[in-house]
């Protein structure tokens, strides 16, 4: 370990240090700030008896289901209208006024359609996934920079050649940042397409438990979802590094 | 007037980007097939504009561009274009990007990997044929992008200061490969360059470009094969204090 993630490291055993001696020494209602030693409890009885697993189950299918139907059908989207202007042209101003529309504000209308549990919520989460790959496809796509657009017509390369040899992984990495913002997003939507819909997963159980006043479980709910949200998080790093990989040769760090 | 053993004919050619006052103008130009003609001119005068237009890559606005007595409307695989930046693809290894031209259009084969180690040999860069483009230095770049345009024995080459980022003595090596190969493929050449020497040393013909028209072109009647102890004499130094004059006549008066 290197002396800032030790640093780091340390910092947060303060905070909860902090934390916990506050909770005991000003007495506050854990309705309002529970202990973490008491999040904790809850939290290794979550996962130990297993009430937390279906849910996370739950959340991570639709966290991800959503993900990929939105990043698939943001890239393929980003690749036809950055291959057809006229496309582009087109369409534009509704993506655009598709990605204004707070998504979560469809969430009612998703329900009336998909009903409540998870097509609504992947739909939510596919949506809001959608636009940065979309958008990063677009940018990346069209960032090739001009002289090898002419290294590529010299060479006789056929528009599909240039897409697929050329443009792609010419904007591979812009694309791949798209990805990483598209992921984060995906868990939000998820977890929050389940507050106005779901009926089981981890958004679902935060509502439940408010509806219980138990701010100690609310909590725990808390660090699983961050928990699974850096996984999500640093998978999609290494896929990242794993695609990029001849990419990263030669570059610093 | 075309004539049919001219690699290239240019006719009163002019082109204009988009805010229409012409980079090149009226130039009028011919190689015939084989030759070495190389430009020099200050930067910003149209060079690179001329070649692309040469190559095909831009349409002139006016006047005709003519290869081997046809129209170029597209850019043909019989020429190659070495560009002034090396535009390498970063992803792939440099034996990879010397074997683009052959993989755009067939399945590799063993020969055709040989044939890219061999150049790659030529041009000294042999021990970094399994490396990234971002792992070798600038001009080791540019030397992969010129074994690139070898790559499928064009018969004409525009090339495009491809020596600018090389040191002396590597560039007076690669200007003897240069005119060793398309003497054995009787390649034409057209090159752009701005260094004065390099230029006379290559060309069976020089030409100054300002202000995007040729205002002035000679004949190097220097001896062939040339070496490189031609650069030391008088008839060397003759030729380049007249291409010198050509580019500044002001400046070269006073000094
Ligand atoms: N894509 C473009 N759009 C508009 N103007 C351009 C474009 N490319 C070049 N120009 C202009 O055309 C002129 C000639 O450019 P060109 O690239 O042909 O010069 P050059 O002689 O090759 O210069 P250098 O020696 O610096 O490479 C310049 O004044 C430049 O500003
Ligand atoms: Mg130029």
């Amino acid at each position: 370990m290197t002396r800032t993630s030790m640093l780091s490291l340390a910092l947060f055993v303060s905070i909860l240090g902090l934390w916990e001696a506050f909770v005991r020494l000003t007495g506050v209602s854990p309705l309002v700030i529970p202990a973490p030693s008491a999040v904790l409890i809850v939290l290794w009885d979550g996962l130990t008896v297993g009430f937390l697993w279906p849910h996370i189950w739950v959340t991570a299918v639709e966290a991800l289901l959503g993900f990929g139907l939105g990043c698939a059908i943001g890239f393929v989207a980003g690749v036809l209208l950055g291959e057809i202007d006229f496309l582009r042209r087109l369409l534009w101003p509704y993506v655009l006024a598709s990605q204004v529309v707070p998504k979560l504000a469809l969430g009612p209308i998703f329900i009336v359609w998909f009903g409540f549990g998870m097509t609504s919520t992947i739909v939510i989460t596919a949506l809001i996934c959608f636009f940065p790959l979309l958008e990063n496809t677009l940018t990346g796509l069209q960032s090739v920079p001009p002289e090898k657009r002419d290294l590529f017509r010299m060479l006789g390369a056929s528009r599909r050649q240039t897409l697929l040899r050329l443009k792609i992984p010419s904007g591979l990495p812009v694309i791949m940042a798209g990805v990483r913002v598209a992921i984060v997003l995906a868990l939000v939507g998820a977890v929050v397409g389940e507050f106005i819909g779901g009926d089981a997963g981890l958004g679902a159980s935060i509502i439940a438990a408010q509806g219980m006043m138990d701010s100690t479980l609310m909590f725990a709910l808390f660090v699983v979802i961050t928990a699974l949200g850096m996984l999500f998080y640093q998978l999609t790093i290494l896929f990242e590094r794993w695609l990029l990989s001849s990419w990263m040769k030669g570059q610093e760090t | 007037m075309p004539n049919s053993c001219n690699f290239l004919d240019i006719h009163s050619a002019s082109f204009a980007y988009g805010d229409g006052t012409d980079v090149v103008s009226s130039v009028d130009w011919s190689i015939p097939a084989g030759a070495v003609h190389c430009l020099v001119g200050r930067s910003g005068c149209g060079k690179t504009t001329l070649l692309k237009m040469a190559a095909g890559l831009l349409q002139p606005t006016a006047g005709s561009v003519q290869m081997l007595g046809k129209d170029v409307p597209a850019p043909s695989r019989n020429v190659g274009f070495v560009f002034q930046s090396p535009s390498l693809l970063e992803w792939q290894t440099v034996l990879d990007n010397v074997l683009l031209p052959i993989s755009l259009h067939q399945t590799v084969t063993e020969a055709d990997r040989i044939v890219a180690e061999e150049l790659l040999e030529l041009v000294g860069i042999k021990e970094h044929t399994c490396r990234y483009p971002r792992q070798l230095s600038g001009g080791q770049q540019s030397r992969v992008a010129l074994a690139r345009a070898l790559m499928t024995e064009p018969a004409g080459l525009l090339m495009d200061e491809p020596f600018a980022a090389l040191d002396a003595i590597t560039r007076e090596e690669l200007q003897d490969d240069l005119l060793q190969l398309a003497a054995i493929r009787n390649t034409t050449v057209l090159f752009v360059t701005h260094d004065i020497g390099e230029a006379v040393y290559l060309a069976d013909r020089v030409a100054v470009m300002d202000a995007g028209r040729i205002v002035f072109s000679a004949d190097v009647d220097l001896p062939r094969p040339r070496n490189q102890t031609q650069r030391y004499s008088t008839a060397f130094n003759a030729a380049c204090l007249d291409l010198r004059h050509a580019m500044s006549p002001q400046s070269s008066a006073v000094a």
